[in-house]
């Protein structure tokens, strides 16, 4: 589904991504740890090209996304993203963030995406929420609503830029649960996190990055049950 | 003080005075307006990331900012409007494009400071979901821009209403025009400057209280 060769980025004279090779296949959670600064949000940023790719080839469905003249637009329909901030848009309401873009982009008619919004938001947990704006909501249901947005341009992937992070300790639950629930429906997701338990328990693969490679993948229970790479080992010891 | 007043003088030419406040109202507006859409286009171009695209617009807004109002006034009714027409144009189209002109360039900064003041995750948010550059500045980042613009706006609006007295030196028959013409003829000061003055001040006094209006209903997000 994504297959990325030698990837590299700077930010000008900063090397981030030394050479990267991946491999995302349908269906999959794969879920991306390791320290900060080591090049794991920028790699994500990489795959929808919020990020300029400076060199290497970022294959999404087939088309080269590293390639100036490709539809970026086209791509990202396909693409969902879910930011440690939320990002959502504080001058509208919660019904709006998820049908603006299916009917600005996928031309999908008022009513219809109105249905499958609230649709969504159901299925998030926040049915009652609709009209609210975003300042009104909690971090956990912002990010929910976030989610749902991604959800409703029916992408084939997530990406999920920390979804956590940014959250109150006792709101990271929900979103989590949220999560599961979409891993659980088969949704393709890569995941770059700090919580190794849903890595652990969610994750069909764990990529571990550190200063602009990946440095260990493998099954959640190898990774972390059985590192090999020493640097794997001394962050996992410094996190478990 | 007060009683040396000519009532009976200021009574006369009070009729003229209305109907030119009503003319420095109408050139505020369409400035306003114009000057809001040139503001438009040259914020977000000195904004692009191609040179050749902030060309224009940052020799736009340095020649128009760093040039004081009343000589773009006399140039632009004296030479350039002539030299494109032929003939020297009516004072009110010369002080239309002068007042816009010059409008344009201090809304092309408000504009460029509103649209810089939101978060960058708010265009990252909407190219996510497949938008255009276009779509995300018309439906995500403008919306939010202009409001934070409201208060410098309405200054911008404030400052133009009191700058087009300027225009009196073109003869455009604005309220400054009449006072100019009633001290002529009656060599009195107090009566017309004092006037027009106080009609000045009611006028922004009024623009302040919409601003502040407008800020409250649709302000902070």
């Amino acid at each position: 589904m994504i297959t990325v060769r030698n990837l590299h980025k700077s930010f000008g004279q900063l090397e981030v991504l030394k050479g990267v090779d991946c491999e995302i296949r349908e269906g999959e959670v794969v879920c991306v740890i390791g320290p900060s600064g080591s090049g794991k949000s920028t790699f994500l940023r990489c795959l929808n090209r919020l990020e300029e790719i400076t060199s290497g080839e970022v294959s999404v469905f087939g088309t080269n996304i590293a390639d100036p003249k490709v539809n970026l637009n086209l791509i990202r329909t396909e693409v969902g993203m879910v930011f440690q901030r939320f990002n959502l848009f504080p001058h509208m309401s919660v019904l709006d963030n998820i049908t603006l873009a299916p009917g600005k982009v996928r031309k999908v008619d008022k009513e219809s995406a109105k249905k499958q919004a609230l649709e969504l938001l159901r299925k998030v947990g926040l049915s009652d929420k609709a009209h609210a704006f975003p300042n009104q909501l909690s971090g956990g249901q912002q990010q929910r609503v976030a989610i749902a947005r991604a959800l409703a341009m029916n992408p084939k992937v997530l990406l999920f830029d920390e979804p956590t992070s940014a959250l109150d300790p006792e709101m990271v639950g929900e979103v989590l649960d949220v999560m599961k629930a979409l891993a659980k429906e088969g949704m393709t997701m890569v995941v770059v996190t700090h919580e190794m338990g849903f890595a652990r328990e969610v994750g069909d693969r764990v990529l571990f990055m550190d200063q602009g490679y990946i440095m260990e993948e493998g099954k959640p229970e190898q990774l972390f049950g059985n590192p090999q790479n020493e640097r794997t080992q001394n962050f996992l010891s410094k996190v478990l | 003080m007060l009683s040396n007043i000519r009532w009976d003088a200021l009574s006369q030419y009070f009729p003229l005075f209305l109907k030119g406040i009503v003319t420095t109202v109408e050139i505020t507006v369409i400035s306003v307006l114009i000057g809001v859409i040139l503001g438009l286009f040259a914020g977000m171009g000195r904004l692009s990331v191609h040179w050749y695209a902030r060309l224009v617009p940052n020799l736009y807004v340095g020649f128009f900012r760093g040039t004081p109002l009343f000589v773009q006034i006399l140039l632009i009714h004296f030479a350039v409007l002539p030299a494109i027409f032929g003939k020297t144009p009516p004072a009110m189209v010369s002080g239309i494009v002068a007042l816009s002109l010059n409008a344009g360039a201090y809304i092309a900064e408000i504009f460029r400071a509103g649209i810089q003041s939101i978060d960058r995750g708010q265009m990252e948010a909407a190219r996510s979901l497949g938008m255009s550059q276009g779509q995300a500045m018309f439906n995500i980042i403008l919306p939010q821009a202009v409001r934070r613009m409201l208060p410098p706006l309405g200054n911008e609006a404030i400052m133009l209403l009191k700058d087009s007295s300027l225009l009196a030196a073109i003869s455009l028959p604005e309220v400054t025009y009449y006072a100019k013409l009633m001290a002529g003829k009656t060599y009195l000061a107090w009566e017309p400057y004092l006037t027009i003055a106080l009609m000045y001040l009611v006028l922004t006094l009024v623009l302040a209280r919409l601003v502040k209006f407008l800020e409250r209903k649709y302000g902070t997000v």
